[in-house]
């Protein structure tokens, strides 16, 4: 409803710095220069454009692809198959590798972290012996991964499992330690015995921390698979990149590496998501 | 008195848990490979493990190196990465977290190559430095630069904006508040940097070193698969994190002296 009244406050104050700050701003070249989405732009040709100019001027040898050359090997890779593969297979042969790697990582690990944060006298049993095999790199294992099982799958999963496990169970176990005391305290003054401390603020409390934990050890799950299809392998896209090494074709190398780049991007998009789905109550802290 | 010291006792069977976890743990080890349950080939008991770490003080045979050697070419490598790291990503990381032109200049480039594992570079680097030292740095320095750049960034974007706010009534230029303000309250963030792209580099380096080395802790893992030698392996893991929990602590150490006046 305008009443007269109120159209003539547009004179005081708080009126008139929206007024201000509704009105468009005049073009200006700085401003235009300093805009994020055009520095985006800046940067991105600038990138491509060197790429392409060290390829041109041959700085590298033949080292290196322009982007163009790359974009054509992934789509020649992606109409052809490599070793009784096509492109889409080797995706799906590593991603294969991950899933199950991950998941039985995931199913020891987080519910052995909780329980060590929980029982004293199984954190007293566990906790050394992780902690004699944690400051392993998954790398190191990979030579007793071929002693062990040989060059097949299960040595590759066996890796994704050691490299998975680690970060798995810290962030389980960290997130339930580090629950505020005073939580504990609330739900004991409400009176709650031990099984409600557990369940209502245990595990909703440690949700975002084992979900970041979840969250790292995919992206060490990237790392590892690609190490164990670096060593030996048939398929999958470490199996593409070292094909490329061999054969010395550098546009295979980074197409395999463009590709990889983008699942493992897709992987973490897709578990962001969920992340915020699952726990809506995560607090939010600044982010890259 | 006000305070009154409080002693909790923690009962024996806490304190005696952990040893005997730890002892049953190399004992089980020790009788699996005795007993013939694994088979000699595929894992070296504790007892040979130790005993080659003893030989492998003296011996450079048959990989070339005794284990200083080893040690010593590994902690360069790992250091000359992990410090060239350092040296851009932090500054990196800082000027994107306050001036919008190095973000939007340097954000995409960054996003584009962060998902990239360091690992997958190695074909590329062996095209571009061939198997030297240069590539292996390379690696590490690929890998040490992630967590510095987000951990400065995400550090200087924490800033308190009252801080940033009374500066600015107090008439500070952007720079003068980068320098005065946003670097200190950053640098707890900066520092766990440190630590965790000690351990990225370190993580690496055993990948690194994958790639047609002559020396170091991850040659001596490689070199004993391809020599089918069990204890090789396991010493050279057991070297590589034993390696990786001093420097950790060295550098945790050494946190703690430089951020003692530092409330977080």
């Amino acid at each position: 409803m305008t009443t007269p009244a109120t159209t003539t406050a547009t004179s005081s104050i708080a009126n008139e710095i929206q007024k201000q700050v509704s009105e468009k701003r005049p073009f200006s070249l700085s401003r235009f220069l300093k805009d994020r989405r055009f520095l985006y732009c800046v940067s991105l040709t600038a990138f491509f454009g060197i790429w392409k100019y060290i390829d041109y001027t041959q700085v590298l040898g033949n080292g290196i692809a322009a982007p163009d050359a790359v974009v054509a090997q992934i789509w020649k890779l992606a109409n052809k198959t490599i070793a009784g593969k096509s492109l889409w297979g080797h995706i799906w042969a590593s991603t294969y590798r991950i899933i199950i790697g991950f998941s039985i990582a995931a199913v020891i690990a987080v519910p052995l972290g909780v329980i060590m944060a929980l029982n004293r006298y199984v954190n007293a049993i566990v906790k050394p012996v992780f902690d004699l095999i944690k400051p392993m790199p998954p790398f190191a294992w990979i030579s007793c991964a071929i002693l062990w099982f040989g060059i097949d799958e299960p040595s590759k999963i066996f890796i994704i499992v050691v490299g998975t496990f680690v970060p798995c169970l810290l962030n389980a176990y960290m997130g339930i330690r580090l629950i505020e005391p005073q939580l504990y305290d609330v739900i004991r003054m409400l009176g709650g015995n031990r099984k409600d401390e557990i369940l209502q603020v245990g595990f909703p409390a440690a949700f975002p921390a084992i979900f970041a934990g979840l969250q790292i050890s995919l992206s060490c799950a990237w790392t590892c698979v690609l190490s164990a299809e670096l060593v030996s392998a048939r398929s999958g896209l470490g199996f593409i990149i070292i094909q490329g090494m061999q054969l010395s074709r550098p546009a295979m190398v980074l197409a395999g590496m463009v590709v990889l780049a983008f699942v493992a991007w897709a992987t973490t998009l897709l578990i962001t998501g969920l992340e915020k789905k699952l726990c809506p109550w995560k607090r939010e802290a600044v982010q890259m | 008195m006000a305070y009154e010291t409080v002693k909790v006792d923690t009962p024996l069977v806490l304190r005696i848990l952990p040893v005997a976890s730890v002892v049953a743990f190399f004992g089980i080890w020790q009788g699996v490979v005795d007993f013939g349950i694994v088979p000699n080939t595929m894992l070296a008991s504790p007892t040979q493990v130790a005993v080659l770490f003893w030989e492998k003080l003296f011996v450079a045979d048959p990989d070339g190196a005794v284990l200083s050697v080893h040690a010593w070419v590994s902690i360069q490598e790992a250091f000359t990465g992990f410090f060239l790291s350092l040296l851009v990503g932090i500054p990196l990381g800082l000027m994107m977290g306050w001036f919008n032109v190095a973000e939007g200049l340097a954000r995409p480039i960054f996003e584009l190559i962060r998902p990239i594992p360091p690992v997958a570079w190695i074909p590329l680097t062996i095209f571009w430095f061939g198997i030297g030292i240069p590539g292996k740095v390379f690696i590490i320095w690929l890998s040490g630069i992630v967590p510095c750049v987000i951990n400065s960034y995400v550090g200087v974007r924490m800033t308190s904006p009252t801080l940033i706010q009374m500066a600015r009534t107090y008439g500070a230029t952007d720079w003068e508040i980068f320098k005065k303000i946003c670097i200190p309250s950053a640098l707890p963030m900066v520092f766990g940097a440190m630590t965790i792209s000690q351990a990225y580099c370190w993580t690496t380096l055993v990948g690194a070193e994958y790639l047609a080395a002559d020396q170091g802790l991850g040659y001596l893992i490689t070199m004993g698969r391809r020599l089918a030698s069990p204890p090789m392996v396991v010493l050279g893991m057991i070297c590589v994190g034993l390696t990786g929990v001093a420097i950790g602590i060295v550098i945790e150490r050494l946190e703690k002296k430089l951020l003692a006046g530092i409330r977080r």
